[in-house]
């Protein structure tokens, strides 16, 4: 009798085991099936980084604009492939000759995805929560409002405390996306915006699916369902494309196989620039990157150009400073700190750092695992020692790194379009505090657009002068794609992956 | 005359030369193998660079030589970590018996239920991928086989008559295990240990492969494998030399493993 009872223990316990095994892989299997092989209106295209949640409000990183700005969430302004300003939710605007006061004039028939229709009321309610609900370090770039006011359901006022060229341009990248006060609750899991897609699904650790947002205002988008797909292993984001598991290599992270296609008549390759600085960034508030000897004596170190070769196959751009070619400011910098390991070592003893031990925290991003194997072997030639860390991104990284400032160095792409005066703050995770770059930057957003060029460029050789960083390299926009889907970017220079645009021909 | 042991010498032959080709790496390799060199980056096999060289130009002798270090060292510890929790464990479930010995084997099938590259690949996860988290991991999930294999021996020994007489004498349990049960186990633990060993190789290489082993630059025969996927069709031998040299490790310590089974397994005296 004993034995028939645990027999029957046993059985019930392995069928409710299999039960649990089988519902489990039945809603991962739901979860990726929207490849666009199979059904014109579906497109499925894989990225790198997995966003750690949805809410970019309160979640640093560059994969959640990236996935929902611009498709889901849309702001008042955005830019067009060559950088400038042009309408989005507002048709458009007028600055008033102090340049202080903002009036936009609103489309009136946008609709959230919860059915509110989109008002002046809401683009007071975003702007203001930027200030008050907001927890990442972006927020700070709205400081300079004053006053919001809705001056009717389409209209807006946007008063700023004193001119600045750099809050519009802000407007087009996240701190400018527009929320419904009703949709704000879930952010993190459920996003409501005015978008051409709506959010549909988020199976973590695998893909992100939007649906066409049929009560879209503007033009319909293309695809009815786009499954964004995430691989942490860039040859697996290869292989993805080539068995047709995914249409769009957004962003290829193993340079070196491009050649698999390239001459591939069933895929087209495009290459372009991006804003995407890949940043060996210092922790400027530990004492041995306090002297500035240490810290030029890193970037003397490193050739540059060797590392773009070796880590990204040659692709990219050697850029010297936090400025893209794109920028209006941009200058070439790469030789204010030239690759000349005999003066990095004099450096590094005058400086008392020969020797020291420096913590190397890497993401686990393709880009970063190689470099750092580059970065550090240069480093050691001159006289340094590296321990190389790697964490986990985005969860870790974000955690040890960019909240908690535990590091000595890291490398990471900085996406964010002009992001020179944000990444080079006190309070950002480089710790670089230099009032005499505040003072240029300030300058630059207060004068008009001649000055603001003068002191942007200023504040970039400054930058580059300092060390406050060490520059890798530029990240090229490279793109693999299906042969006959159009709308892809040449340059990714904003924040955001344009969905919107992409149909087949 | 005794046959002679195919399997033994094979295997004995195979490992003594990674040991050695280890040891070796400690006062010499043909270049460091950690050093980036672009200027000679994806060289061909040459008689300046036997194995050529990888993306970051560095030697993959000199890889392949230094990464056997990490493999026999993640090897030996996690079959000692293996072996210290799953020997004991195997002897107490036999000499208790009873609820006890039950809890403790219903435990072991429940940790054996985990397949040991998840449990590692959860390890990793939690506790961040480095070789130490590679090899306890590997040893935890090792400890079952352990214990199921060293429990069944110490069964047999519990019945033999030396172990009844000891017991009838009043002798305390902890002596009998000391005194008579592990004694007449080592060779068990000696097998188990050196198939534990290739598995322990084999897993290593796929958590390298994973990204959740040992993290770079350390040279790591897994890592290598990975790390040449983006040029199998351009430079295939970065994968063929680590994939060779996984491949023949773990071969040889399942030759030894067979072996040493051989050699010390009663029930084939009658083949030597």
């Amino acid at each position: 009798m004993k034995t028939y009872t645990t027999r029957a223990v046993a059985l019930v316990a392995s069928a409710a085991l299999l039960a649990l095994t089988a519902c489990s892989a039945g809603s991962s299997t739901s979860g990726g099936s929207s490849s666009g092989s199979g059904a014109d209106q579906a497109l499925s295209l894989g990225l790198v980084a997995e966003p750690a949640s949805l809410d970019f409000t309160t979640t640093d990183g560059a994969a959640i604009p990236q996935a929902l700005l611009g498709n889901v969430y849309e702001t008042l302004v955005k830019q067009d492939d060559s950088g400038k300003i042009v309408p989005s939710l507002a048709k458009s605007w007028t600055v008033s000759p102090d340049r202080k006061v903002y009036t936009f004039d609103l489309v009136d028939n946008a609709k959230f995805t919860n059915d509110k229709p989109f008002t002046a009321a809401d683009a007071v309610f975003s702007i203001n929560r930027v200030k008050t609900g907001w927890t990442t370090s972006l927020k700070a770039a709205m400081d300079v409002v004053q006053d919001a006011k809705a001056l009717s359901p389409t209209q807006l006022q946007v008063t700023l405390a004193k001119p600045s060229n750099g809050w519009l341009f802000r407007m087009t990248t996240r701190i400018g996306a527009m929320f419904s006060e009703t949709g704000v609750a879930k952010l993190a899991t459920e996003p409501v915006g005015t978008g051409a897609y709506k959010f549909s699904k988020w199976n973590r650790g695998d893909s992100i699916v939007l649906q066409r947002n049929d009560a879209y205002w503007g033009t319909k988008p293309f695809f009815q369902q786009i499954t964004l797909k995430y691989f942490k292993d860039p040859t697996a984001l290869n292989n993805a494309l080539l068995t047709g598991t995914i249409n769009v290599i957004t962003t290829v992270q193993a340079p070196e196989a491009l050649s698999q296609f390239t001459g591939n008549s069933k895929y087209q390759v495009l290459e372009g620039t991006t804003n995407g600085e890949v940043l060996l960034s210092f922790n400027n508030s530990k004492p041995v990157f306090r002297d500035i000897r240490t810290r030029q004596a890193i970037r003397q170190a490193i050739d540059h150009k060797a590392l773009l070769d070796t880590c990204f196959a040659g692709r990219g751009k050697l850029i010297g400073s936090m400025v893209p070619p794109t920028d209006p400011w941009y200058e070439d910098l790469t030789a204010v700190a030239p690759y000349d390991v005999a003066k990095a070592k004099s450096l590094l003893q005058a400086s008392g750092a020969a020797g020291a031990t420096l913590r190397l925290r890497l993401p686990t991003l393709p880009y970063a695992t190689s470099c750092g194997q580059v970065v550090k072997s240069q480093l050691e030639q001159a006289g340094l020692k590296v321990q190389i860390d790697q964490l986990e991104f985005p969860a870790a990284w974000l955690s040890t790194v960019f909240k908690n400032v535990d590091y000595d160095m890291s490398i990471i792409a900085h996406v964010e379009p002009r992001d020179l005066g944000a990444v080079f703050s006190p309070t950002y995770y480089t710790r670089y505090n230099d009032p005499e770059l505040q003072k240029d930057l300030a300058a630059a957003d207060a004068g008009d657009e001649a000055v603001q060029v003068d002191n942007m460029k200023k504040a970039a050789r400054r930058l580059s002068e300092q060390a406050a960083g060490d520059w890798l390299f530029l990240l090229p926009n490279l793109i693999v794609a299906d042969q006959n889907l159009t709308g892809l970017p040449q340059n990714a220079i904003t924040e955001n992956f344009d969905l919107s645009r992409l149909a087949r021909s | 005359m005794r046959r002679l042991n195919a399997s033994l010498i094979a295997g004995g032959v195979i490992v003594g030369g990674i040991v050695l080709m280890a040891l070796v790496s400690f006062v010499w390799t043909p270049y460091d193998a950690t050093l980036v060199d672009p200027a000679s980056r994806l060289a061909q096999p040459s008689w300046e660079h036997w194995f050529g060289t990888d993306k970051f130009g560095r030697d993959v002798l000199s890889q392949i030589m230094v990464g056997s270090r990490t493999t026999l060292f993640v090897g030996v510890v996690a079959v000692g970590v293996a072996a210290v929790i799953g020997v004991p464990l195997g002897v107490l479930a036999a000499m208790v018996r009873r609820w006890p010995s039950e809890l403790i084997m219903r435990a072991n099938d429940l940790l054996l239920a985990f397949p040991a590259l998840l449990l590692a690949i959860m390890f990793g996860a939690v506790f961040g991928a480095s070789t130490l988290t590679a090899m306890v991991a590997i040893g935890i999930a090792s400890v079952p086989s352990f214990a199921r294999v060293i429990r069944s021996g110490a069964l047999q020994v519990m019945r033999t008559e030396y172990v009844l007489a000891a017991r009838a004498a009043g002798r305390q349990p902890l002596p009998i295990a000391l005194r008579h049960v592990l004694p007449n186990v080592t060779s068990l633990i000696t097998v188990q240990a050196s198939v534990s060993f290739a598995i322990a190789v084999l897993a290593e290489a796929a958590l390298s492969f994973l990204g959740y082993g040992t993290p770079p630059p350390t040279p790591s025969w897994g890592r290598m494998l990975q790390e040449s996927q983006e040029f199998l069709f351009t430079a295939p031998r970065l994968a063929v030399f680590p994939g060779v040299a996984i491949a023949i490790a773990v071969l040889g310590f399942n030759l030894l493993g067979d072996g040493l089974r051989d050699r010390f397994d009663p029930k084939l005296e009658d083949r030597r």
